[in-house]
């Protein structure tokens, strides 16, 4: 019989394992071991990718886990049946909800309670049994062991022996063995795997450390003695326990008797309660058509075939419970009056249009349905909602939660892996570099920045680790294998799971870090592999926006319906022509506004095209400039073979869609919809590109076979790959494009509702409060200081042409501060500083605050005076300390701010300023540079020197290395172009200073204008406060 | 000119150039802060635009900037040379703080005064410290003047002077500094000019000290400190040193100070004693008796040099200390509770004779390592004090004893599928029976990584003995019992 590991734990266990549990699964399939048990601590956090990762290897992932107990013993579990996957579910959620994050303890009598279905073993070093051995002898371990032997029975507990080439470690094995046999416990060998390779070893001393935060050099004998505890094949193990042969044996008679696998995990959507005397299918068909004809005014002809169409497949699927559970949640959002509007495929599909879930007409749009749902569909449909950001969202989520129960209805994970920059900086702390070499190699290294354009070595070396250092070949080695392992479980945006019945019969449930929010072990690609249905609730700050800005809207008597909006308004699309479009959603980007000027989008469409096309899909795929010559008849619209016309003419030839991509397959290639629906998911699933693979060659030899030429096969294929790299479907775009016309549509005639609906939802979108309110002053908008006698908490529109910042824009002033404020200032307003003081008690930083914002100048001489009346009770000595008891105003001995100081102030107490833009003042002493709205007075090819604050520094994964930097100045704002060698010679300089002063030549074309760098320097430090950037996003 | 105050600007720079010999005329900064608070400190002029920037920064600024943290070493060495030219200024010195002394100078010559310190100026500048001294009727003031020196100011009219003195002299806290700041003062007599009651209501008890501070405070007394009265200085290289350069470099750092010491103390050196610690942890040490006794810098490097140039050793240099004895001896009464005993224990002068024929490093109390390689200790000096016995072990050793041979045997073993079978060199046999292989390995992340396996062996003629594998073959490691 074939040695099975039993005891085998993967990085899962979050710093007690240095292997992925495919890694394992691989390994343990190389060695030709017929099945592996993954036993993680107190999760089974890794079971999913075990599953499906061996699902093609031939071998069977058993499942197991390491169970934590009051008494921080540990004792290893295997699942046999469903019943016992269950109880171990049950387990672990019962003890992770009733403790903080990842201190969830077992009691022994919930162990005792429920173990059916599961066997045990004693476990290792950290067991009850060789623990209760090593530190209270052998009398203790026998007790600890029968206490085992009393809740598992005896049939269904093992002694477990590993033999990892210790000096020593015979006499623990000795007493287990003389333990199990007086005991009748049979004798079970495992390795106590916790990597798959010797080599990982060395990541185990890497968590070992961290989990200690000790150095290497530091963690001594707390490191691995050697590196046995890693997959040994049958022969090695045999070898190892040559004298208890049935300790080997019984490996794969344990194994035999663990039926269980999550092929079986039998997991059921819930029902949707349906009035009495009728099913789901026939409810979900009423409401279906009773939205239909709300949306469409007659239900005949194409709307009824195609709804027919879709209810039938619904049907089929048995899907109808789903889509009712949408509905009724986007009722309960509009029963709350808040915004919500279906994103993703969703919007291919009548039924959603006709449901409210989604906002575009399919039909009009002649969107493709079977980018949503076709017959051969095995998984779950994806509809994707998106709400407001902030508590009104959280408002939905809790109905979920009140909906279906604490333990229906939860989060999914997000597997927070270790990469590039937190890899070096945790394996470089622990390898004991010194913290300055870390800093700067985080300097040099943003979050988010492109890393690939140098090797990680030439990163070190640039941060000062260079070869001679001894440690260095190590640091880049364990680097390496730690990539991609997870770190932390955190919480996914938006998705949540339900399930019929109890959620966690099926995976564990444990607290999130945000309150009131409970989590699943399983992140969202788990939960497609087991076939678990999500929902992704998703925040999103622009909805927050439009909700807001529409309200403000109504309250000031000018309602907006964004359904009935003007879809050709020519005023709007000549602000998104003219690239005039900070804040509007998805079309702000220094790259969109770099295109917008060539694209020239003139009707809803291209603004869908527009939002589409800046993506890394299109953009490595080689689609956006050559769409973007056809559009502006640079290039001649031409179709490889004539029959993608039909397929491809709306975006002149060119692939730019996820569902054009289907319909090649469909039409071309010979797919049926089952087969167009792998296609789907294979785009979708970024974890693995082998199925990506397997179907381009599947569709490149459909295409052959239907006389498409190899030029063209090649292409289309080229546009399929790309599109695993974030492509968009069509409908998403269009869904997008909704949310992107309406919010130019509120700039360009709301603008000040829109403004202040921006300034409060950030922090979202591209750009800083500071650059907002520069742009709304270069649209001759008004933007009034913060008042103590007229502002609100929030920013509040005062007329169609000016308004006024809130209470949140002051930097540190708290939310009770300023209701209380706010509710002193109810009573009767504030007539001095000291009655101010006096009826809002605000702490000293808070009025010092308010003070520097100018908020207080309505009841002083100036900001200084107000700065020297609120520091009168600032004596925390009595003898000091004195109350103001009246209205007496102190004449103040200082002198009032220089024009530079209540700039400087503003910056202080607001980050930004309602007056000119900083670098008005610093002009005089940057006599060679031009404005930025004066670029376009010069030759392409001039040479031009420009001076601005840094807001935006973009390096994406599809530019090759080069780098974006957005300047801005008085008269608006500078593209900036920096060259790949450029950018790592001056990447400190670019990186860390706030203010830049750049030379080059000027990039004149089509509108677009850019500076390419030629020299790039730190502007000198004159005072200028320093401006908040937005970088590598 | 009541008080004067010798301060020496970026000192901790200073310091330490004077201990690196390669960083004279580079970009240098000193460090402070921990992780990402680090800030630059001070820096050379070669670094100009560094100061208070986030480590990063100050990088990105001025690339190939070299950066150091404080060296307490470096800065006692470099204080002790203030404090010796302060003592040749008066012999009422305070050591205010690190690069900063006081004299009280009541009573004193000004005129004579005032020449020694034009000759302090130079003797420190010579010595790499460029010192400033300022003079004025409060230890503050003159505090204040030597931060405005150049490098001798006297304050004469007290108002005028601190009217424009930036306010960061008066020390103000970062929550003072931030008040202060928003009202626009940016001096002390910004400060001062404000009514004293004011800044109290405002700022507190701690406000009117920053007040009183600003203002020059008023005289106090210095707490006094006695002149040094041994000679010497040493210093420990880390990596050690193989060439002269690095050693005459530092010598002559502890010869200007030793020799200001002396001089300020009124004595001269007859003989200059050298030592050097070498790597492998013996001395080289030599007496110079000098022609004649003084306290001249070069004439004693003269005689340091001459000596070092024709010295070869065959270990690397890793410390070095320099004595000065002084001509006359140092005349004075014991301390009422200073003990009669030269030396209270024998123990240690016995464990002194015992190093000297065994040799320092075979002397001292074995402590284990913390990590998993075998046979890993080190000799420590022998603890004062006797700790109380741990309690027993669970599980008490058993089994065979090994009795280890230092160094070990290198050995031949005949090996068959991977089991030693028979062993040949200092002992030799076929083995009967063995128990192993025993595997341990560590500090794999240096290149002093290592992997050892290990067996414990029978012979058929008898005798049990451990066997081990590295990297370098095998080895026998002892007998067991």
């Amino acid at each position: 019989m074939s040695y099975v590991e039993l005891h085998a734990r993967s990085a899962f266990s979050f710093l007690r394992g240095g292997s992925s549990p495919e890694d394992l699964v691989k390994v343990a399939a190389r060695l030709a071991m017929p099945a592996l048990a993954l036993c993680d601590r107190n999760g089974v956090y890794g079971v999913v990718r075990q599953h499906t990762s061996a699902k093609g290897l031939g071998l069977r992932a058993l499942v197991g886990c390491e169970l934590t107990m009051v008494d921080d013993t540990v004792v290893p579990v295997l699942v046999a049946t469903q019943a016992g996957y269950r109880q171990l579910c049950a387990l672990l959620t019962t003890a992770n909800l009733r403790a903080p994050k990842g201190e969830g303890r077992i009691t022994w009598e919930e162990l005792a309670a429920g173990n059916q279905g599961l066997l045990a073993l004693t476990g290792d070093e950290e067991g009850p049994l060789r623990r209760a051995w090593r530190e209270r002898g052998a009398a203790e371990a026998a007790l600890a062991g029968a206490k085992l032997q009393e809740i598992f029975g005896p049939d269904r507990l093992f002694a477990e022996l590993q033999r990892h080439l210790l000096p020593n470690e015979d006499d623990e094995n000795n007493f287990i063995i003389d333990w199990a046999r007086s005991a009748g416990v049979p004798l079970l060998a495992t390795n106590g795997v916790r990597y798959a390779l010797p080599a990982a070893g060395a990541v185990l001393d890497v968590f070992t450390c961290l989990r200690h935060h000790a150095t290497l050099d530091q963690a001594g004998r707390l490191l691995s003695a050697n590196r046995q505890a890693h997959l040994k094949s049958h022969a090695q193990m045999k070898a190892l326990f040559a004298d208890l042969p049935e300790a080997i044996e019984n490996t794969a008679r344990v194994a035999a008797r663990l039926e269980f696998t999550l092929a079986n995990l039998g997991y059921r959507f819930p029902d949707y309660p349906v009035p009495a005397g009728q099913d789901q299918d026939e409810f979900l068909r009423k409401v279906t058509y009773f939205g239909a004809h709300q949306r469409y005014g007659t239900t005949g002809g194409a709307v009824r075939r195609q709804l027919d169409r879709e209810l039938d497949l619904i049907g089929t699927l048995r899907f109808a419970g789903y889509f009712l559970m949408i509905w009724d949640l986007c009722a309960y959002s509009r029963g709350r009056g808040i915004l919500v509007q279906g994103r993703g495929s969703a919007a291919n599909s009548a039924v959603c249009y006709s449901l409210g879930i989604t906002a575009v007409d399919p039909i009009a749009s002649k969107l493709l349905f079977e980018r949503f749902l076709s017959e051969g569909r095995s998984d779950w449909p994806d509809i994707d909602l998106d709400f407001p950001s902030g508590d009104r969202r959280e408002d939905v989520i809790q109905e979920v939660y009140r909906k279906y129960g604490r333990t229906g209805a939860a989060m999914t994970a997000n597997v927070i892996t270790y990469q590039g920059r937190i890899t070096m900086r945790e394996v470089g702390k622990v390898f004991g570099f010194p913290e300055d070499v870390l800093d700067r190699f985080s300097a040099l290294y943003h979050h988010g920045d492109l890393p690939e354009t140098l090797e990680l070595k030439d990163q070190l070396k640039a941060a000062g680790v260079t070869g001679d250092d001894p440690r260095y070949g190590k640091l880049l080695e364990t680097c390496r294998l730690m990539h991609g392992l997870p770190r932390h479980l955190g919480q996914h945006s938006g998705g949540m799971v339900l399930s019929h019945g109890n959620l966690a019969d099926f995976v564990p449930i444990e607290n999130a870090q945000m309150p009131n929010r409970s989590v699943i072990q399983w992140d969202k690609t788990d939960c497609e592999e087991m076939g678990i249905v999500k929902v992704d609730l998703l925040g999103l700050g622009m909805m927050a926006v439009l909700q807001d800005t529409l309200e403000i809207c109504a309250d000031r008597g000018q309602p907006v319906d964004l359904g009935a909006l003007p879809k050709d308004d020519p005023e709007t699309f000549r602000l998104i022509q003219e690239a005039d479009t900070i804040g509007v959603f998805q079309i702000e980007s220094r790259a969109q506004m770099a295109t917008l000027p060539r694209m020239k989008p003139a009707n809803f469409y291209d603004l869908a095209i527009e939002v589409a096309i800046i993506r890394p899909g299109p953009i490595q795929g080689e689609a956006t400039n050559p769409y973007l010559d056809r559009r502006q008849g640079k290039a001649p619209v031409l179709y490889s073979d004539e029959r993608l016309r039909p397929i491809l003419e709306r975006t002149l030839g060119i692939v730019l869609f996820q569902e054009q991509i289907l319909r090649i397959a469909m039409e071309l290639g010979g797919f049926s919809a089952s087969e167009a629906d792998e296609l789907r998911r294979a785009i979708g699933f970024t974890r693995s590109p082998e199925r990506l693979n397997r179907m381009e060659e599947k569709l490149g030899a459909g295409l052959l076979r239907n006389g498409v030429s190899e030029e063209a096969s090649a292409s289309i294929r080229k546009s399929l790959a790309s599109f695993a790299l974030y492509g968009f479907p069509e409908s998403h775009a269009i869904s997008f494009a909704l949310l992107a016309y309406a919010s130019a549509w509120l700039r360009t005639h709301r603008a000040t509702a829109f403004y202040v609906g921006l300034i409060n939802n950030q922090p979202m979108g591209f750009y800083s409060v500071a650059t907002l309110v520069q742009d709304a002053r270069r649209r001759g908008l008004k933007v009034l200081p913060v008042c103590i006698q007229q502002s609100e908490a929030g920013s509040q529109v005062i007329d169609d042409h000016s308004f006024r910042l809130g209470f949140r824009s002051v930097k540190g002033l708290r939310a009770p501060s300023i209701a209380r404020l706010l509710a002193a200032r109810g009573q009767s307003p504030f007539t001095s500083v000291q009655d101010f003081m006096r009826r809002t008690e605000l702490g000293a930083p808070e009025r010092r605050m308010l003070a520097l914002a100018g908020a207080l100048n309505s009841l002083a001489e100036h900001r200084r005076s107000a700065l020297w009346q609120v520091e009168e009770s600032g004596s925390s000595d009595p003898l000091f300390r004195i109350t103001p008891a009246a209205d007496e105003p102190t004449l103040s001995p200082l002198e009032r701010m220089t024009h530079l100081e209540r700039l400087q102030s503003d910056y202080a107490a607001l980050g930004l300023t309602t007056g000119r833009h900083p670098m008005a003042l610093m002009r005089p002493h940057l006599p060679d540079t031009v404005l930025a709205g004066e670029l376009k007075n010069f030759r392409h090819g001039t040479r031009v020197k420009v001076a601005g604050s840094a807001i935006t520094r973009q390096r994406p994964g599809t530019a090759k290395g080069f780098c974006f930097i957005t300047l801005e100045d008085e008269s608006g704002h500078t593209n900036v172009i920096v060259r790949p060698q450029m950018f790592e010679d001056y990447r400190l300089i670019i990186n860390l200073e706030t203010a830049l002063v750049i030379t080059g030549r000027l990039q004149n074309e089509d509108g677009v204008i850019h500076v390419m760098a030629e020299e790039i320097e730190a502007m000198p430090a004159l005072g200028l406060p320093e401006q908040e950037s937005h970088n590598y996003h | 000119m009541n008080f004067a105050a010798l301060w020496i600007p970026r000192f901790a720079l200073l310091a330490l150039q004077r201990q690196e010999s390669g960083l004279a005329g580079q970009p240098v900064a000193v460090v402070a802060g921990e992780g990402r608070k680090a800030v630059i400190v001070e820096s050379s002029i070669e670094a100009e635009g560094t100061l208070g920037l986030a480590v990063p920064l100050a990088t990105a600024r001025c690339p190939g900037l070299q950066l150091r943290e404080p060296n307490p070493a470096a800065e006692q060495e470099a204080q002790r040379l203030l404090v010796a030219a302060a003592f040749a200024l008066s012999p009422r010195v305070e050591s205010t703080a690190r690069g900063c002394c006081t004299v009280d100078l009541q009573g004193a010559d000004p005129a004579q005064t005032l020449a020694a310190m034009h000759r302090q100026v130079a003797e420190l500048s010579d010595a790499g410290l460029p010192v400033r001294i300022g003079a004025g009727e409060t230890p503050l003031l003159a505090r204040f003047a030597a931060q405005r020196a150049d490098p001798i100011l006297i304050v004469e009219d007290r108002a005028a002077f601190l009217r424009e003195l930036p306010l960061s002299l008066a020390l103000p806290t970062p929550g003072q500094t931030e008040v202060l700041h928003g009202w626009g003062i940016k001096t002390l007599g910004g400060l001062t000019a404000l009514a004293k009651g004011e800044i109290g209501r405002r700022l507190g008890p701690e406000g009117a000290l920053l007040w009183d501070r600003a203002h020059g405070e008023s005289p106090r007394v210095l707490r006094l400190m006695e002149p040094s009265r041994t000679f010497a200085a040493d210093w420990a290289y880390d990596p050690p040193v193989e060439f002269i350069e690095p050693i005459l470099f530092k010598l002559r750092r502890f010869a200007e100070r030793v020799a200001l010491e002396l001089r300020s103390a009124g004595m001269v050196a007859a003989t200059l004693a050298l030592t050097l610690l070498l790597e492998d942890e013996t001395e080289h040490y030599r007496e110079f008796r000098l022609p004649e006794p003084g306290a001249n810098v070069d004439s004693w490097l003269r005689v340091l040099q001459t000596h070092l140039d024709t010295l070869r050793l065959a270990e690397r240099v890793a410390g070095v200390r320099l004595l000065a004895l002084p001509a006359r001896p140092v005349q004075r009464q014991d301390g009422l509770f200073e003990t009669g005993l030269t030396d209270p224990h024998a123990f240690w002068e016995n464990l002194a004779r015992l190093s000297a024929v065994v040799g320092p490093h075979r002397v001292g109390t074995p402590v284990n390592l913390d990590t998993h390689a075998p046979d890993a200790c080190v000799l420590e000096r022998p603890f004062v004090t006797v700790s109380a016995p741990e309690p027993l072990p669970i599980h008490p050793e058993h089994g065979g004893l090994l009795r280890r041979f230092r160094p070990p045997w290198p050995i031949r073993v005949l090996c068959v599928e991977a089991l030693p079978m028979a062993l040949d060199g200092g002992v030799r046999g076929e083995i009967r029976a063995r128990r192993g292989p025993f595997l341990l390995s560590g500090e794999w992340w240096k290149p002093g990584a290592w992997a050892v396996e290990t067996w414990q062996v029978e012979l058929a003629e008898g005798g049990l003995y451990q066997l081990s594998r590295d990297r370098a073959g095998w080895w026998l490691d002892g007998t067991l019992d």
